[in-house]
């Protein structure tokens, strides 16, 4: 009896020991509240398919370092979860099943066309699916435009116009606040400035340009900015706090600060006292235009790699994470932050019964998602991917290069000729 | 010595037992030491590939004629042996300060004791964030203190200014690893015997004769392990530097970022490992012949 009873046990282990697969999935979703929904939606997934995922949480900065080292220790996970940069460096080298990614987006058949096109691989394939989005722009305290009358700050003049007339630092009350640290922060900020000025650091046949008087004329902008900004060379959460605390008129920020403007719990937990008013008395301009309109925002990609050795469960895992209530589940976690790049899932009531979406309305939220279209980066140009822009992401090329010009006082010129020297030197090799 | 072959059985047979015992520890320090040494030695001869299937391309003294003719690296290394300099001179400074100090008898002593011992103990990152905040421009609590006291100005950002990169990471490093060398000069402090001073005493020697002569040469040996461990720990010194500010260019953060940022070139980061290391034992082995005279 018990040799039977043994001979069972044994069976039913080593067969749910061969059955039982497991994938490894890397996010950059590091905050507490969002690896607990995570962790759910994969206890969920285990419990419908029996696969097992590994969950491992990777700081947004720091994903572009963690790839190389887990390419030389064979740790690279199944899928990963990462912005534009992460997946095309991964791409590029060649670890993207770039074919099964495609296949999943046809499957779907409702992937926004303008954020798909950004994750294209040169061979027709996808190095990722876009799985959620968020655009850039300026957040401002509307009232006191009005007040002034001052127009909206989608252009370089009215943006200067608006910073000098509300700039009030006896009173501790900045035009803006304004990134000025060597990280990927500033250099969103500068880029969607360059780009509203035609500006890019590469061109199409890898030629650098950071000499370029449109270059140069954008870092002018952005010292000039810098006079009426809050002290300090401020990170991205600095930058929240020092609005929400009513520190400055303006911020360059994602849509993920709109929970925080508009709920009372999340704002107090950034600062002590809630603003009830402060939802009306922000506006948000979404594109930014000098000589040309551009928009700026960052598409999360899920992308399959070449190196699995289970792709179903990958495949399965990714169409799992983007269906119904679990993608609506997963884009709760940061309503406005993380928008729906499937159109099906943006038109649900299901996603937009949420205290903060509906604080804005189904309108306000649908002029986001529709800005998704025109987003514009420095890794693409006219359909194609520049790959070396995802190097000189990777070594702050453009952030040190700002962090320098304000901490040297440096002229736009010599600003604009340490980032030439400096990219020439890290693309050399 | 004598040959095993010449040994009587009976000590035969323990050297054969004394080499069983020990080649655990043999075995292990080669797998997990000398492999890696050696294979990074290897590696630096090496153009090495990170696309999956494509073979590394052997390249001779390529990395090493590369790496040794960037200013970028001798920067580096410049920058390198000021902070070993700075930190090890100034944390031996402050902890043979407080050292003294706390081997006089006073009430509350072994609470301050204790205190002294946290920012060594405390994790690293707990406090790097600790500083980060205190340092904050407008806000931080001691950019506060000191623009009151007209030392700085409130809008100063000192952490991220680039320029005081270098000053900032060393003031951390000596206020960090202090209370160990505190700890140790202490520990020796309390075993020298009463009587000198007493001796010193009778002959009429004041406070700094005093220290001068018994005490310093009674400590000598101590702090010079202690400059000598100080000198290696933060001649590799990573993350206390990387964390607080990636400005300040130390060799070791070259080093990470020549093998782990953008694209990476782990054969130049394997000369540059290479390089610290013969550097470190050259170092290493003229301080233990004339300082420690062993």
């Amino acid at each position: 009896m018990v040799k039977k009873l043994t001979v069972v046990i044994l069976a039913v282990l080593v067969s749910a020991m061969v059955f039982t697969q497991t994938i490894t999935f890397w996010h950059t979703q590091v905050e507490t509240d969002r690896q607990q929904r995570i962790r759910a939606l994969a206890q969920i997934f285990e419990a419908q398919t029996g696969i097992t995922v590994n969950l491992v949480p990777i700081e947004e900065n720091e994903i572009l370092e963690q790839i190389p080292r887990a390419v030389q220790a064979g740790t690279l996970p199944d899928v990963v979860e990462g912005g534009i940069s992460p997946i095309l460096l991964l791409g590029s080298q060649g670890f993207m099943d770039t074919e099964l990614n495609a296949k999943i987006i046809e499957d779907f058949g409702d992937v926004y066309e303008g954020v798909s096109r950004l994750m294209q691989a040169p061979d027709g394939g996808y190095y990722g699916v876009p799985f959620h989005a968020w655009v850039q722009g300026i957040w401002y305290k509307a009232n006191l435009f009005e007040e002034r009358d001052l127009g909206a700050p989608t252009s370089w003049y009215n943006i200067l116009t608006a910073a000098k007339a509300l700039n009030d630092p006896a009173n501790g009350f900045y035009g803006l606040i304004l990134p000025k640290k060597a990280d990927a922060y500033t250099e969103q900020v500068f880029s969607q400035i360059a780009l509203s000025n035609g500006a890019r650091p590469i061109d199409k046949d890898g030629n650098i340009l950071f000499n370029t008087p449109e270059m140069i004329e954008s870092f002018r902008f952005y010292k000039e900015l810098g006079k009426y900004s809050r002290p300090g060379f401020t990170a991205v959460p600095e930058a929240l706090n020092g609005y929400l605390n009513n520190e400055a008129a303006m911020v360059f920020y994602s849509t993920y600060i709109m929970d925080d403007i508009a709920v009372e719990e999340v704002q107090k937990n950034r600062v002590e006292h809630f603003d009830p008013k402060l939802v009306e008395n922000t506006g948000f301009a979404n594109f930014m235009v000098n000589i040309r309109p551009s928009s700026f925002g960052e598409v999360v990609g899920l992308g399959i790699l070449n190196t699995s050795d289970n792709k179903d469960a990958a495949e399965q895992w990714v169409k799992f994470l983007m269906s119904g209530s679990n993608y609506i589940y997963w884009l709760h976690m940061a309503p406005g932050g993380m928008n729906p790049t499937r159109s099906s899932i943006a038109q649900m009531d299901e996603f937009l019964d949420n205290p903060v979406l509906e604080r804005y309305g189904k309108d306000q939220i649908t002029t986001i998602i529709s800005a998704l279209d025109t987003v514009e980066r420095f890794e693409f140009m006219e359909g194609e991917i520049i790959e070396e822009m995802s190097i000189l992401s990777g070594n702050f090329v453009i952030g040190r290069a700002i962090n320098r010009m304000f901490a040297n006082d440096w002229t736009p010129q010599q600003t604009a000729q340490w980032a030439q020297e400096e990219a020439e030197r890290l693309l050399s090799d | 010595m004598q040959r095993f072959r010449e040994l009587s059985p009976l000590k035969k047979k323990e050297a054969t037992f004394g080499w069983k015992l020990v080649s655990p520890a043999v075995i292990l320090i080669g797998l997990f030491i000398m492999y890696p040494v050696l294979y990074n030695i290897y590696l630096s001869f090496f153009e090495v590939s990170l696309t999956p299937g494509v073979p590394n391309k052997f390249v001779g003294f390529q990395n090493y004629r590369e790496l040794l003719t960037d200013p970028t690296f001798w920067n580096s290394f410049g920058i390198t042996m000021l902070f070993v300099l700075i930190t090890v001179v100034g944390s031996i400074l402050v902890g043979l300060g407080v050292a003294l100090l706390m081997n006089k008898e006073f009430p509350g002593r072994g609470i301050v004791r204790a205190l002294i011992l946290f920012p060594y103990v405390a994790p690293v990152i707990s406090t790097v964030f600790a500083w980060q905040y205190v340092l904050m421009p407008l806000n931080g609590p001691l950019t506060i203190l000191l623009s009151n006291l007209g030392i700085m100005d409130v809008t100063k950002d000192l952490v991220n200014d680039p320029n005081n990169a270098f000053l900032v990471v060393s003031f951390y490093s000596i206020w960090k690893n202090f209370p160990f060398i505190y700890l140790m000069i202490l520990s020796r402090l309390q075993s020298i015997s009463q009587d000198y001073y007493e001796a010193a005493d009778i002959d009429g020697a004041n406070g700094w004769q005093k220290f001068r002569h018994i005490t310093l040469p009674e400590l000598y040996y101590v702090i010079g392990s202690l400059v000598l461990l100080r000198g290696i720990w933060n001649f590799y010194k990573f993350e206390e530097v990387y964390l607080l500010s990636k400005e300040a260019r130390t060799l070791p953060i070259y080093l990470y970022e020549k093998a782990f940022t953008g694209l990476p070139e782990l054969g130049v980061a394997a000369a540059i490992a290479t390089v610290l290391f013969v550097v470190m034992m050259v170092l290493i082995s003229i301080y233990v012949r004339k300082v420690l005279k062993w």
